[in-house]
């Protein structure tokens, strides 16, 4: 690179220092932005960086390769043609989108056409698993392709998609709503109460009402919360998880979307209780085209006086900031979250101790999920009781459930806790399934005979995933997905996971050559076994559940088989 | 003299950039143990404990003499809970804990080898197992290798989850000092932690993520083109033999068996500490320097000298400078760039160069003693005894991988030869005995070669750290009062600048002065105006010390007003250097500082001055005195502006 050149990119991260901070936390939105303007990240920009943060130029190579979005091949096409390769878009046909694109393009995937044109890769969920097969180009969503469409696609991007038939934002599927989604109560009413009412009152009516974390681990909400306030610091941290990365998860997108200012009551709401001043919106990378939006909503708020030094000029302070992750699943661990805002590696770290202890910057944090900042709002409005009407004794309230897959009405449904499967699966009209993966890919598939399991923390839990498998599906097919998308994921820190997952996956490979002994999968199951014990983070010890649950339910599925013929 | 320590502030960490994922878990541990909920009890294996609150459950069990296997865990690095060989079961949770990582903050049950936990851990070495090419015959670490032990110790008989056959990703051995053998990397991540939080160099860190994950440089470039400073602080705590030095034993055994070759080997202080601990049975902190003398002798060499002279010569040179720099500075009212920086450490000289060249100036330009050695071997010796110096070859025994990159620089041939041709670490020497059927601990005794054979303690003392300054101290003190440091401390023993505290501060105020003595002569014309001078000194060991020194400077802090500080790049100095042996921890490296103290009090010489070998090399070769144009010519040098850019 020139030497005028290198001087142009130091003058830029000093400006960008200026906007995100002068410290390695603004890593990650300077990356972004040079990404931007230059489409990837030259050697000459990871080494300028990294001097001008007082870090070393490796580690910012370490983070550059860690998360998906970031690129260093300077020959990346004009539109990168990202196509979504996990469980809902396979089903949906993904396979035959890809060898359309394949064709069409004369390019395989990982390669970059020879006019730079077009790179063709694959990614993982972008949250439009009702509506697969879905692909983005650049940062732009399209969803339902066919192969037939792919051609119109491309020809769109040579025209720069000054005429188009699709559409700007893809909207969400909403079939089925509840109290959450469809009430009478008014954006801020939740905070506006919150704000009259003591601290310790909150705590009680959110203890009360029994939530939950909606993101899946169902940690009590008011429990997290009470931990965080009770620690002493003269800093403390509210963080919106909007990371959902769950395959077959996408709920929060419409949330973020057609419920934002409940969201932000939810944090503000947190954030008073804490006695927080600053929170963040950590956004998956793959929600981008979200990003404008909700940065126009948090400036709104500032205008009403809803963020910032005297919010209803009831003296809360409190401001939010957005952050973009750049495509790592691992990154909704809230460990793991917490680093990437740290402008690390999204790795889990060790716990104890715990976030509400040693969070953000080492000070107190509450991570909470986007559903679980509206759940609140909407408690602290309409009262714990109104909320405890649905759900179980140890479920309270209704969930949003993300449904794809074999199912004549893929979309989000808004249901109590508690349901049977084999009622939601009436619901979605899927009542033919051979198996649901309920929880993601992370979580477990119940074959048929279990149907009548319910979905609560008490049984079977689930963040919102709902995946339904119709009676030709191929099970294995299945859990060969979800493996490659766990030795992709996985932040390859511990042995357990990083190691174990491949072992998995070639054992899933051997099953379908069938030459697999029977001892040698009860081995690979031992294996999954430890994984589930002994891997450091929530991603490792849930990586084998669906491997697991599949070999087990679908055995005589799975073993013997006589090999396709190629 | 006063030890100022408690003035200097160190602790406001302005690295606010280490992922807390290897930071330890912080549960600050009560100061007052006997506070109420301080301690804590704890059921490991069915026996009781009380540990104060934060302990890990690892340390626990290690009070209790229960032993947890690890791997990725290391007393000198931060917690990363990664490899998770060492979990145990805690009573009432499901899922296991890495112990090392686990802080006990209440009264748990702990069991280290039930069924699940024997099953995890002989799964993570399965797996660990499965992705090492463990070519145990021909690798360095055989028998001394920590996955080794472990499969030896779960009876590993089967490759469960099968076994890398052919090396995949090859091995670099463009640098001089170390090799990288990726395909024995089990990503326990000890490399990362030394090298971007011990050392604050940042040659290494995790790239990629999932199945590619693995441990890089910049771009994955050689390690020859990144900015590595050689101090192998890596290799001593790599657990296999995925890091290793540059070996030179094959071809320093070609020389020996070549007659025509004159091989001469000098000794270094610190390896002779340590070497012991290469042969069973021998604790560490066993000396073994006359033992060794033999050995050597037995493998062929012709002669072996002692380290000790070039230290007191580099005294000797490096005094002097700081001397002429002094005077320059208060007397001429030169900008004189003050404090000197010692210049010993090959690892610290490429640390500075890279990293703060604008701060080279301040670098003493008098050689390493390995370096001067070799020039004086070269040049004096060989004309002495009427060898042809291209017929010599100088090895140098050295507790460092740094120095075999010191030799090959190209400024450092002044003689017309290669000053030192080849560099030996500890472990490699003692390597050479075994292969030579010697067990060290059981031979005799027998002393260095005339005339660079005298056993002096303010030589031996620059294996540790704070060495060099007590060295310094001692001879200029007496060079320019007159009198004897002894009156001001017990037995010359300089106790301020001993010990492993990261920074020392000492200040020496110069009350009286004597006379110019014979050997610095016409450098100044008195002492008079150093009378009443307070001299400040510093000592910092580890690069990320000197980082926090250099820092401190530059903002014109404490540290700006001292008139020499002495640097090593290796936490200890030279006794925790890059070639000695594995294992390292500070208390290994406690043993071996109180072997070289031990060995500095027994010595007659301790002072550099006095050594007679020094005088006689004054009086026959350097007859213009230190800092002359010849000592300039051979024993100084100059340093490059290297920077840190990459691309």
């Amino acid at each position: 690179m020139q030497v005028i050149e290198r001087e142009k990119v130091k003058s830029e991260i000093k400006d960008l220092k200026a906007k995100y901070g002068d410290d390695r936390s603004a890593l990650l939105p300077i990356l972004h932005a040079l990404q931007n303007k230059y489409n990837y990240l030259s050697d000459v920009i990871m080494q300028e960086t990294a001097h001008s943060l007082d870090i070393h130029p490796v580690e910012v190579e370490g983070v550059v390769s860690f998360y998906s979005f970031f690129r260093t091949n300077k020959k990346q096409g004009k539109y990168v043609i990202r196509l979504c390769q996990t469980i809902s878009c396979d089903l949906a046909g993904k396979k035959n989108v890809a060898r359309q694109l394949e064709n069409e393009l004369g390019i395989k995937f990982g390669e970059t056409t020879e006019d730079r044109m077009f790179t063709l890769e694959y990614t993982n969920c972008m949250g439009m698993c009702d509506k697969g097969p879905a692909m983005m180009v650049n940062d732009r969503l399209f969803a339902r392709v066919t192969p037939a469409k792919v051609s119109d696609i491309i020809a769109d991007c040579r025209s720069n998609f000054i005429k188009t038939d699709f559409p700007d934002v893809v909207p969400s599927n909403v079939e089925k709503t509840g109290p959450i989604l469809n009430n009478d109560v008014k954006n801020h009413a939740g905070l506006k109460k919150a704000l009259k009412m003591k601290r310790p009152d909150i705590l009680a009516e959110i203890k009360k009402s029994g939530l939950k974390g909606r993101g899946g681990a169902g940690f009590p909400t008011s429990v997290k919360w009470q931990l965080a306030a009770a620690a002493k610091s003269d800093k403390k941290y509210v963080v919106c998880n909007a990371d959902e990365g769950e395959p077959g998860t996408f709920k929060d997108r419409y949330l973020l979307y057609q419920h934002t200012d409940k969201m932000l009551d939810g944090m503000t709401i947190a954030a008073y209780v804490l006695g927080a001043k600053k929170g963040y919106i950590y956004l998956r990378g793959e929600y981008m085209y979200l990003k404008n939006f909700l940065l126009e909503k948090i400036e709104k708020r500032k205008e009403e006086n809803l963020l910032g030094k005297n919010i209803l000029d009831k003296g809360l302070e409190f401001d939010i900031e957005l952050r973009m992750g750049a495509g790592a699943y691992v990154c909704g661990e809230e460990t793991a979250l917490i680093e990437s805002l740290e402008g690390n590696r999204g790795e889990a770290r060790n716990r104890p101790p715990f976030p509400t202890d040693v969070g953000l910057q080492n000070h107190p944090t509450t991570v909470n999920n986007v559903e679980t900042f509206i759940d609140s709002a909407l408690i602290c409005a309409q009262g714990a009781d109104w909320f405890q009407e649905h759900g179980t004794e140890q479920s309270s309230g209704t969930k949003l459930f993300s449904v794809s897959g074999d199912c004549k009405k893929p979309g989000i449904y808004e249901l109590p806790y508690g349901i049977t499967i084999r009622d939601m699966l009436a619901e979605v009209e899927g009542e033919a399934a051979k198996a649901v993966q309920i929880g993601g890919a992370g979580g477990q598939c119940i074959p048929a005979k279990d149907f009548d399991r319910k979905i609560s923390y008490e049984d079977v839990p689930s963040g919102g995933s709902i995946i339904v498998f119709g009676p030709e599906r191929d099970m294995l097919k299945v859990a060969k997905n979800f493996m490659e998308f766990f030795v992709e994921e996985s932040c390859g820190q511990c042995t357990p996971c990083r190691e174990g997952n491949p072992k998995l996956l070639e054992g899933i490979e051997m099953l379908e050559e069938g030459r697999c002994s029977s001892s040698y999968l009860s081995e690979l199951i031992k294996l999954g076994e430890t994984m589930q014990v002994a891997s450091k983070c929530g991603l490792g010890q849930s990586s084998p559940n669906a491997f697991l649950s599949i070999v087990k339910n679908f055995k005589s599925e799975v073993l013997g088989r006589v090999p396709e013929k190629v | 003299m006063t030890d100022n320590k408690e003035k200097l502030d160190f602790t406001q960490d302005k690295s606010s950039r280490r992922p807390k994922s290897t930071t330890p878990s912080t549960v600050k541990k009560p100061e007052n143990k006997d506070a109420l909920g301080a301690m804590i009890k704890v059921t490991i294996d069915g026996k009781d404990i009380k540990v104060p609150m934060g302990t890990t459950i690892l340390e626990a069990a290690k009070e209790l003499g229960i032993t947890i296997p690890t791997l990725c865990d290391h007393s000198d690095l931060c917690v990363a809970g990664v490899c998770r060989i060492c979990v145990v079961e805690v009573e009432g949770m499901n899922n296991l804990q890495a112990s090392c990582a686990y802080p006990i903050t209440s009264p748990i049950k702990v069991h280290t080898h039930t069924r699940k936990v024997r099953q995890a851990r002989r799964h993570v070495l399965d797996l660990m197992l499965a992705k090492h090419y463990g070519e145990c015959y021909s690798c360095v670490r055989n028998g001394n290798c920590e996955l080794q032990d472990l499969a030896d110790q779960y009876g590993v008989d089967f490759y469960r989850f099968g076994h890398m056959e052919k090396p995949e990703k090859g091995s670099d051995d463009s640098s001089y000092a170390i090799e990288r053998d990726m395909d024995k990397c089990i990503l326990c991540r000890r490399c990362v932690r030394t090298c971007v939080d011990l050392q604050e160099v940042g040659v290494y860190d995790v790239l990629d993520r999932g199945e590619e994950t693995h441990i890089g440089t910049f771009l994955d470039k050689p390690m020859n083109e990144v900015i590595c400073i050689n101090c192998g602080q890596c290799i001593n705590r790599c657990p296999t033999g995925a890091l290793h030095a540059k070996d030179p034993s094959d071809v320093i055994w070609n020389a020996i068996d070549d007659k025509s070759k004159h091989v001469v080997i000098q000794t270094a202080p610190a390896p002779r500490s340590a070497i012991g601990e290469c042969f069973e049975g021998v604790e560490p902190g066993t000396p073994l320097t006359f033992e060794m003398n033999t050995a050597i002798r037995y493998c062929g060499f012709d002669k072996v000298f002692d380290t000790n002279f070039s230290a007191d010569l580099t005294i000797i040179e490096e005094g002097t400078e700081l001397i002429q720099r002094l005077y320059g500075a208060l007397v001429e009212d030169k900008g004189e760039a003050l404090p000197q920086f010692t210049s010993c450490s090959p690892g610290w000289v490429k640390y500075i160069e890279h990293f703060y060249p604008e701060m080279l100036k301040h670098v003493s330009s008098a050689k390493s003693p390995q370096q001067m050695f070799g020039a004086v071997i070269k040049t004096y010796y060989a004309e002495l005894n009427d060898i042809d110096p291209a017929d010599i070859v100088t090895v140098a025994l050295m507790p460092c991988t740094a120095k075999k990159f010191e030799c090959n620089r190209p400024e450092m041939n002044d003689s017309g030869f290669k000053d030192i041709d080849y560099g030996l670490t500890t472990r490699e020497l003692a390597q050479m005995f075994k292969e030579a059927g010697i067990e060290l601990p059981k031979l005799k005794k027998s002393d260095f070669d005339d005339p660079f054979g005298t056993q002096t303690g303010s030589g031996v003392i620059f294996g540790a750290t704070g060495g060099v300054m007590e060295s310094a101290i001692r001879t200029v003190y007496e060079l320019v009062t007159g009198k004897k440091i002894d009156d001001l401390f017990d037995h010359a023993n300089i106790m301020p600048v001993r010990g492993f505290d990261g920074i020392r501060y000492a200040e020496l105020p110069i009350e009286e002065v004597g006379p110019v003595p014979e050997l610095l002569e016409g450098l100044v014309p008195n002492w008079d105006w150093l009378k009443g001078v307070t001299l400040k000194v510093a000592v910092a060991h580890g690069t990320a010390n000197a980082k926090k020194v250099l820092e401190n400077i530059k903002e014109g802090g404490k540290l700006s007003e001292c008139h020499f500080i002495e640097f090593m790049a290796c936490p200890g100095g030279c006794l925790g250097g890059g070639g000695m042996p594995i294992p390292t921890n500070e208390e290994i490296r406690a043993a071996r500082a109180k072997a070289i103290y031990a060995e500095d009090e027994a010595s007659e010489v301790r002072k550099s001055y006095e050594n007679p070998a020094i005088a006689k090399l004054y009086s026959e070769f350097f007859t213009e005195g230190p800092c002359s144009h010849k000592s300039h010519e051979l024993l100084h040098t100059g340093y490059n502006v290297r920077g840190k850019k990459m691309v």
